[in-house]
């Protein structure tokens, strides 16, 4: 504010001049825009060739011939051998299976709940809802060692329902809000005309509400699929077998050995990194970290 | 007190996004309560089951790890505050307290400028804009695992390629890895690396929805860019930036993959943070009590922190 105080014993002077400015100034500006917009474009290229660098050395890697290879140049045999010679087809069976399994079950606890969280004006909802909001916040290693001894009573250590158990558990304080931000954009005048027509609350639910919210589903499950499938932690913990491993533990265990077999394990890097690019990639648009941002700042 | 800080704050933002108004709930209300109540329960009811199971019991059977000398196999005995005794009465506590404390100021503000101005150039009009605002979200979306392990082969031995780049411009072979302090450094710059985009993505969002008829009035009353910047930009991107930061802080406490597979914590526990240190307690040295203990203390600082963040965003929403 204080700029456009200060700005005000000049208006009487500047303002004569400021009238006829625009009109001169304009080519000059726009030539002088041009040469800036160039500028910012090489500035912006520098930037992101830098950042992308430990991108495109996985990239290039994963291509290139490994040190037992014969072969030269770009070669598809690391994929070829990354798979043959280890695990890999299980682990990637067995990310997808939890991730896929997350997403689902996560968006089907998140959106009924967000929905109470919309529409409930009740104490108990919105102390519900700051509830969701304190769980979220904990640290995961708090619960991770109550559950690694519960879940061991249970069997569910080293087992991939488990692990799922614990991702829609961690997913679903977020989306439970996303979802509860997207239903606070439809109008409840749609659900009032349904009641009308003598449709209960859960049909309202179903065949009003939801049938109306996709990209709201759709972010709420980007957001579980990419907390499940980039998880490290929990799995670390979790799981023990080899056969059990899901991606990111697969990849680390290139690590173990002696010597790093770096071009087998950018390949398998590649692999892991393809769905989540590829899911942004097609479904950027319901991609939005604003939107977690403002499901957060809205309740 | 500070939890009812937090759930006015909370009413109060719920009734500002309401669709009907504050009116409509009212009406609503007394139209269908009783069959509403019953659907709504049921509704509610697996999310509840499961915030109990998965946050509610190990919460409080964390209570009681956290109180006994036990380890995974047996709850142990009963110690009281022993263990929050020795925790911080150690060395490694606080060690770990002051790299994640410095881990998470940084990772906090670092991406946030970065963010911040990535966010402001890619406001201007740029040739291929858009394109470039895409690619410089990958390394958000690419998952830890993946770049970490392509951080490690640029950095972790003297023969990497970042070693090897320093070497032949003459500047001696850092060991960006091995080192104490460039480890820490290291640690810090990767996650930076990786925060940015969200932040990034969080400001352009903000940005998007200030009214650019703004900024030619104060150019025409003579405001410079700092102050069209530091008067306008800023004060209207503040609640966002808030909401960005509390998120943000709670991403850097409570991180584990950014720091444990780029160092592991090392070298010499330079880079271990609190949740390493938990996590080494519970699973290299098979003590429960300390380890939970620890994140029992982390999760207390993560809350006070979080409700003195909220109030500002209350405030700042309030101007």
């Amino acid at each position: 504010m204080s700029a456009v105080v200060h700005a005000h014993p000049e208006t009487g002077p500047v303002l004569g001049v400021a009238d006829t400015g625009p009109v001169k100034n304009r080519s000059v500006l726009s030539e002088a825009g041009h040469r800036n917009q160039w500028w910012r474009f090489v500035l912006i290229l520098a930037i992101t060739a830098i950042v992308l660098v430990p991108i495109m050395v996985t990239v290039v890697l994963a291509f290139t011939p490994g040190p037992n290879s014969t072969s030269t140049g770009f070669t598809l045999e690391n994929f070829g051998s990354v798979f043959s010679e280890t695990l890999a087809a299980t682990w990637l069976q067995n990310s997808l299976i939890t991730t896929l399994s997350t997403v689902i079950v996560s968006v089907a606890v998140a959106a009924p709940a967000g929905y109470v969280l919309s529409r409930g004006r009740s104490k108990a909802v919105s102390g519900y809802s700051l509830l969701l909001f304190v769980m979220q916040s904990l640290p995961i290693i708090t619960s991770v060692v109550p559950l690694f001894i519960l879940f061991a009573g249970m069997g569910l250590v080293d087992n991939l329902m488990g692990l799922t158990i614990i991702y829609v558990g961690s997913t679903m304080t977020v989306a439970t809000w996303m979802m509860a931000a997207y239903f606070d954009s439809i109008p409840i005048s749609l659900e009032e005309a349904s009641w009308i027509d003598g449709c209960s609350v859960f049909g309202s639910f179903t065949k009003v509400v939801l049938r109306n919210s996709l990209p709201g589903i759709l972010s709420t499950a980007i957001f579980a699929f990419l907390l499940a499938w980039n998880d490290y932690l929990v799995a670390i913990v979790f799981l023990r077998s080899t056969e059990i491993f899901t991606l990111p533990m697969g990849v680390q265990s290139f690590f173990q050995q002696n010597q790093t077999d770096w071009t087998s394990v950018m390949a398998l890097a590649v692999i892991m990194m393809l769905p989540p690019v590829i899911v942004f990639a097609t479904l950027n648009k319901y991609f939005s970290v604003g939107g977690i941002g403002g499901s957060l700042a809205g309740r | 007190m500070s939890v009812t800080t937090a759930q006015n704050g909370l009413s109060r933002a719920r009734r500002g996004v309401a669709p009907g108004g504050p009116g409509g709930p009212a009406n609503r209300k007394s139209r269908l309560s009783a069959q509403t109540s019953r659907t709504f329960f049921w509704l509610l009811l697996p999310s509840v089951i499961l915030l109990v199971l998965i946050h509610g019991y190990p919460l409080v059977y964390a209570g009681i790890q956290a109180t006994h000398d036990g380890s995974l196999i047996s709850t142990g005995n009963f110690v009281g505050a022993d263990n929050f005794a020795n925790v911080l009465g150690s060395d490694a506590f606080w060690k770990a307290a002051r790299f994640t404390l410095m881990f998470t100021i940084v990772g906090v503000f670092g991406s946030w400028l970065v963010g911040l101005g990535l966010a402001l150039l890619l406001r201007t009009k740029i040739p291929a804009g858009g394109t470039f605002k895409v690619l410089l979200l990958l390394p958000w979306v690419v998952p830890i695992v993946v770049s970490s392990t392509a951080w490690n082969w640029l950095v972790a031995t003297p023969d990497s390629l970042i070693p090897s780049l320093f070497r032949n411009l003459g500047l001696g072979t850092p060991l960006f890895l091995a080192d104490p302090t460039l480890a820490a450094v290291t640690v810090m710059v990767f996650k930076v690396w990786v925060s940015f985009p969200f932040m990034m993505m969080m400001i352009s969002a903000a940005l998007a929805s200030v009214d650019t008829t703004v900024y030619e009035a104060a150019s025409m009353d003579g405001a410079t860019r700092w102050q069209q910047f530091s008067q306008i930009t800023l004060p209207l991107i503040a609640r966002s930036t808030y909401i960005s930061w509390i998120l943000m802080t709670i991403f850097c406490v409570n991180d584990f993959p950014t720091i444990y597979l780029l160092t592991g914590g090392g070298p010499v526990d330079a880079t271990t943070s609190l949740v390493v240190l938990a996590y080494r307690s519970v699973f290299q040295d098979f003590q429960t009590g300390p380890g939970v203990a620890i994140a029992f203390l982390m999760t207390m600082t993560l809350v006070v922190i979080s409700v003195l963040l909220y109030r500002q965003i209350r405030k700042s929403s309030v101007e």
